[in-house]
């Protein structure tokens, strides 16, 4: 048994300071979170477009080059 | 230390012939910044695409498959090598740095400009070393095939784009623009990747004929042209071997979730010691170190999957190269080998629920795998990264900010109620997220989303500072 507290003590002890940091947490309410998830989906969009429009345009620039290649 | 033989004093003769970009000498306006960071995402999206001049094909088994998404890496284009060489040598430097092997000051100038003369000369080393093996290793077709001619131009191709990457990530660093390069371009590599798979107008024959490869693009093809509605709409959201609207949808979900835990903080509230005695906060995220967990258990599976991938391929049938990880053709293409048998099998993701179902320990196992990786590696960053209670603690006492009602000996103390758990919990957190999100299907990975997610956030953080900053000085 020893060996067994020796293991899951600080599995307890853990899981006891995890439970105390996640309730001592400042968690978003719905007009944070609402803001932060519409500006972070916008910048996603932004990145991803930019890349997805480079991709389609170089999809006959390269057609071009590698068929004369 | 006067005297004193000292690692980082080897770098000085190489300072004078490294590319460098001159620290920005004015204060940077906010709008050239932004012009800044989008002309160098520019010229890397351009180079993600320019295909390699002289390689006779790509069409072997892609043994960086795994680890492409968070490595902004292009398979067959002059981005090949991605960010790998200046993620790499920056690791490496951290690592030496962090646990003292390499002693830096950051106090004297001199060490900061040998700190980074020695990762910008690691990073170049490490971008002609990867050249070379990718050559060799006959990824792009063998050296007979290719001639030397060629593969003296693949090389010096790969180098040059490797130090393009470098001096954009350093363009950015030195105040020309937002955030790190790095960031900006394993960012952008993955939110294209999910619109891509989302929006792609790219056609692929499978035993149901011709069908589009975006998830969108299908879901509305399929609505116009089949006759039986219901059926197409379970095929669009259904479909196997192809991005489906229900991958799209687990993804937007994971999106909301990550967000949601990014605003979990415990504030501490500090102080002053000035006269003016001002009051301000230091937030400790649940996320401490953000996706650094996530980064290198991704590292680590990839590293392992490369070198099981290189011995499997010439002595399979070895024992303990089999207990290692077995490996077979993927049966829907693409070239990439899938691994089925031995270590790296069980630190993959089951690909279905009906797999999990099928081999429990094998989800078990990689669970368990995930957890843990993802926490030891967050608790160990915050030691060699700089980030701990201790580093903390002095970083305040050298700004003259005290906790109020704490003793200044207490300071450390405190912050050690919540650090530790915070990275080790946090990086749990991380590691599960991922988990649920390949369990769900999402597009782009678990670990990939995470990552864009976390840097997009960083980015808006760094957005708010730098206008804060540019009000204040119109303020004046």
């Amino acid at each position: 048994m020893d060996a067994i507290d020796s293991v899951f003590d600080p599995l307890r002890e853990f899981a006891k300071d995890s439970v105390r940091l996640v309730k001592r947490c400042h968690k978003p309410d719905r007009k944070e979170f609402s803001k932060v998830a519409v500006r972070t989906a916008i910048g996603f969009v932004v990145m991803g477009f930019v890349g997805f429009f480079v991709k389609i345009i170089f999809i006959p620039i390269n057609n071009i080059i590698v068929g004369s290649g | 230390m006067g005297g004193g033989f000292r690692v980082l004093h080897l770098v000085r003769p190489f300072l004078s012939f490294l590319p460098e970009v001159q620290t920005a000498d004015r204060k940077v306006p906010f709008r050239e910044k932004v012009i800044y960071t989008v002309i160098s995402l520019f010229i890397f999206l351009v180079c993600s695409q320019l295909p390699l001049y002289g390689i006779h094909s790509t069409t072997g088994a892609d043994p960086f498959y795994w680890m492409r998404v968070i490595l902004a890496s292009n398979r067959g284009t002059v981005m090949e090598l991605g960010i790998t060489p200046i993620v790499t040598s920056g690791l490496v430097m951290q690592l030496l740095a962090g646990s003292k092997i390499i002693e830096v000051d950051n106090n004297v100038r001199e060490d900061r400009a040998l700190l980074n003369g020695a990762q910008k000369l690691l990073g170049i080393l490490i971008a002609v070393g990867e050249a070379v093996a990718y050559v060799l290793s006959g990824m792009y077709g063998s050296v007979g095939q290719l001639g030397v001619g060629n593969a003296i131009l693949i090389i010096l191709q790969l180098c040059f784009a490797g130090i393009i990457v470098i001096c954009l990530d350093e363009l950015l660093q030195k105040g020309y623009g937002l955030g790190s390069g790095i960031s900006l371009f394993i960012a952008t590599n993955i939110c294209e990747n999910i619109i891509w798979k989302a929006f792609s107008p790219t056609t692929i024959n499978s035993g149901r004929g011709a069908e589009f490869e975006g998830a969108v693009i299908a879901l509305f093809h399929l609505l116009i042209t089949r006759t039986d509605k219901v059926r197409a709409l379970r095929e669009a959201f259904y479909r196997q071997n192809l991005p489906n609207v229900t991958n799209l949808l687990a993804t937007v979900l994971i999106f909301l979730i990550v967000i949601y835990f990014q605003g979990f903080r415990v504030v501490l509230p500090v102080r002053s010691k000035n006269a003016r005695g001002q009051q301000g906060s230091y937030p400790i995220k649940l996320f401490y170190t953000s996706n650094m967990p996530i980064i290198l258990q991704s590292a680590l599976v990839s590293n392992l999957y490369f070198i099981s991938q290189l011995l499997h391929r010439k002595y399979s049938g070895n024992f303990f190269v089999d207990l290692l990880g077995k490996w077979k053709e993927s049966e829907y293409g693409g070239g990439q080998s899938v691994p089925v048998g031995g270590i790296a099998y069980y630190i993959t993701a089951p690909s279905s629920l009906a797999d999990m179902a099928a081999n429990p320990f094998h989800a078990l196992f990689y669970l368990v795998f995930m957890l843990s990786a993802c926490a030891l590696f967050s608790k160990t960053w915050i030691e060699v990264s700089g980030s701990s209670a201790r580093d903390v603690a002095k970083q305040l006492k050298e700004q003259q900010m005290v906790m109020p009602g704490h003793r200044e000996s207490n300071l450390q103390k405190e912050l050690n109620r919540y650090i530790p758990t915070a990275a080790a919990f946090g990086g749990i957190c991380i590691g599960a997220l991922t988990v649920l999100a390949d369990f769900m299907g999402a597009i782009g990975s678990g670990t990939g989303i995470l990552l864009a997610v976390t840097i997009i956030y960083q980015y808006f953080e760094t957005f708010e500072k730098e206008r804060a900053s540019e009000l204040g000085f119109f303020g004046f």
